[in-house]
């Protein structure tokens, strides 16, 4: 099979054009045009990408499978939980959310719930105290400020 | 003789006390990242450099630790190897060939201490050949000029993939999409390009949540789809009994590695693989029917291991002269320097003559630290064997996210980082290198600059760009990277398949 490449390269081509069609948009320079201007070197990487995209179209190598079913479940489920942990790290503050990241990733990835948020719980404690007291860093607290000594 | 006074300046910086202790806690979390499985040096030295760059570390003390990280690793990654028979780097694969079957003879610790005594004599060789090239190379560099940096440039992509590549337009994809991305942001005359009016693009992509995204954030994926969350058995090494009559014994495959070792890092296309590969297919021939290779030959441990080192030692030179590293390691070290805002290149050695310096001093330094690490400490490192993966991603993506946010305290750049993992995801998959992406991201705006600069000056005339002999070399050889792994590679492939049974993981 050797849809992959073929789809990546269609999809490589509609970026050189996209790209190389975005060069041609940018607004004057200040002081006039010159031979060489900020849409030169857009120009050629946009070239290059194309040629270079055509060829995996035409000559393509054998795919590599692509997890689907529950491996591909588990791996959506790892981004949300990079994205959540995002989301919630300012306003749940560092150790929470470092404990239901790194104790949702551990889980998933096979430990045990109660150890998996242990070992969240720990990390996020440790590497706090470390940034916060050691290095001078400030991670946000979130929810737990109320434990802050000033 | 100038470089002697350089080279005693250069100790005066890194025997500094802090200098020390960073290169000594570098060179020990550098053999922890070698050791722990699903760490590479690159993702290892990608994690921390935005811990570096919070701490506020001087410049030089930021790059003596990571390059020590990074000497550190090669120590960290011939464990596994010789204990489990699974290479933690793809340079480290030679070393299970005679390595594993040590370990199962009840000669782990023999193994493991010849292994660290190679990797020292490799290192130490390189070293001082770094120091006799390297001042060399960077005269030499002066004498480039804008069209001579654009080509030399295009050789660095060219030869990225090294001649044991698979496939070349994968590279050039990848230095492509590096490369576009780099473009974004506001040009130097002030345009805006690609930045779709979102404020936070204004300044470009910072490289360094790309490297991170791209090298940790994928990893995580990857061991997410591998189920390799289990972890290894706990290994038990024997008490170590080496007589000076043995070390005797591999010192000339040590030596004769280290030298192969050395050219192919310089050399750029080779790499740290086949380094390893040289040194240990050349000692098979040296030694002839007096060895016993494949069956545990300490030869055949210290060959490929110093071959290993020295190799990644010489992938230095190229970085530090002309600015254009030639491994995944050397472009995050690179992106350190960038990021510190120190020009890489034959200026560095006369404007930042204490960095440059001080960070081969540390090498030498850092060299003898991992070689008392290494032999007393063994013990600690092979008990991190059997740290679960499961427990230990999770954690070093958590890091990984510390570092980002600590570097402008926005969650915007941690978003943009997940994104970047899951792009380095699917080009995996999909077989695209991502050096070269993080490569493009680098060099980009050199590039671009000094190929505006070469027809600035000659008026738009594009012939400018091989107008000189040495322009011309440059491309040629650019040309010959991009044919040759048509020609060679496969062979060469098959050969290092034949030899070492199964295939690495990737990067060094």
């Amino acid at each position: 099979m050797t849809f992959n490449d073929r789809i990546f390269g269609v999809l490589l081509i509609v970026l050189a054009v996209a790209y190389g069609w975005g060069a041609t948009q940018f607004p004057e320079p200040f002081g006039g045009a010159e031979g060489v201007g900020p849409e030169t070197f857009p120009y050629l990487l946009a070239v290059v990408l194309g040629v270079a995209s055509l060829y995996l179209i035409v000559r393509p190598d054998p795919d590599n499978a692509w997890p689907w079913s529950r491996t591909g479940i588990e791996m959506v489920i790892a981004v949300l939980v990079l994205i959540v942990y995002t989301a919630l790290l300012q306003p749940l503050g560092f150790i929470l959310s470092t404990l239901l990241a790194v104790g949702t990733l551990c889980w998933r990835m096979g430990a045990t719930p109660i150890r998996a948020y242990v070992t969240g719980g720990i990390a996020g404690v440790v590497v706090f105290v470390i940034f916060n007291y050691a290095l001078h860093l400030a991670l946000p607290l979130g929810l737990l400020s109320f434990l802050e000594v000033n | 003789m100038e470089t002697l006074g350089y080279l005693i300046d250069g100790f005066g910086v890194a025997l500094a006390p802090h200098n020390l202790m960073f290169a000594l806690l570098g060179a020990f979390l550098g053999t922890l990242i070698g050791a722990l499985p699903g760490l590479g040096p690159a993702n290892g030295v990608a994690i921390l450099i935005p811990l570096a760059f919070t701490l506020g570390l001087a410049p030089e003390t930021a790059l003596i630790m990571l390059t020590s990280v990074y000497a550190g690793a090669m120590y960290g990654g011939r464990i596994s190897s010789i204990l489990l028979n699974i290479p933690g780097d793809e340079p480290a694969m030679m070393t299970c060939l005679d390595g594993y079957p040590m370990a199962q003879q009840g000669k782990a610790a023999e193994a493991l201490a010849i292994s660290a005594i190679a990797s020292f004599m490799g290192s130490l060789i390189a070293t001082v050949g770094l120091i006799l090239l390297a001042p060399i190379l960077a005269d030499f560099a002066l004498t480039f000029g804008p069209a001579e940096y654009f080509a030399l440039f295009l050789l660095a992509f060219a030869t990225l993939g090294g001649i044991t590549g698979k496939n070349p337009v994968k590279t050039v994809v990848a230095a492509c999409l590096g490369l576009m991305i780099a473009t974004m942001g506001i040009d130097n005359t002030g345009v805006q390009r690609y930045t779709f009016g979102v404020l936070e693009l204004y300044e470009g992509v910072d490289f360094i949540i790309a490297i991170v995204g791209l090298f940790a954030i994928s990893e995580l994926l990857f061991f997410i789809e591998e189920k390799a969350g289990g972890g290894k058995e706990k290994m038990a090494v024997n008490k170590l009994s080496l007589s000076w009559a043995e070390i005797r014994g591999i010192m000339p495959s040590s030596i004769r590695g280290g030298v192969l070792g050395f050219i192919a890092g310089v050399l750029p296309g080779a790499g740290a693989s086949l380094g390893s590969f040289i040194g240990y297919t050349l000692e098979k021939k040296m030694v002839g029917s007096k060895g016993y290779f494949g069956k545990g030959d300490p030869r055949g441990v210290a060959g490929p291991e110093a071959g290993n080192n020295g190799a990644s030692s010489g992938a230095l030179v190229p970085m530090l002269t002309l600015g254009v590293p030639g491994s995944g390691t050397t472009a995050v070290l690179l992106a350190l320097l960038i990021s510190m805002n120190i020009t890489p290149g034959p200026l560095m050695f006369t404007q930042n003559a204490d960095i440059v310096w001080g960070v081969i001093a540390a090498l030498l330094i850092g060299n003898f630290l991992l070689l008392v690490l290494n032999i007393p400490l063994v013990g600690i490192f092979v008990r991190l064997l059997s740290v679960p993966p499961k427990y230990l991603l999770p954690i070093v993506t958590m890091i990984a996210f510390v570092g980002i946010y600590s570097i402008s305290n926005t969650t915007f750049d941690l978003y943009f980082m997940v994104a970047f993992g899951v792009a380095g995801y699917v080009l995996r998959k999909l077989e695209i290198p991502l050096v070269p992406v993080i490569l493009g991201l680098l060099l980009g705006p050199e590039m671009e600059k000094n190929l505006r600069h070469a027809l600035d000056i000659s008026g738009g005339d594009w012939s400018v760009l091989w107008n000189s002999g040495l322009a011309i070399g440059l491309w040629v050889f650019a040309g010959l990277g991009l044919i040759l792994p048509y020609l060679v590679g496969p062979l060469l492939r098959r050969r290092m398949k034949v030899a070492a049974g199964s295939g690495g993981p990737e990067g060094d």
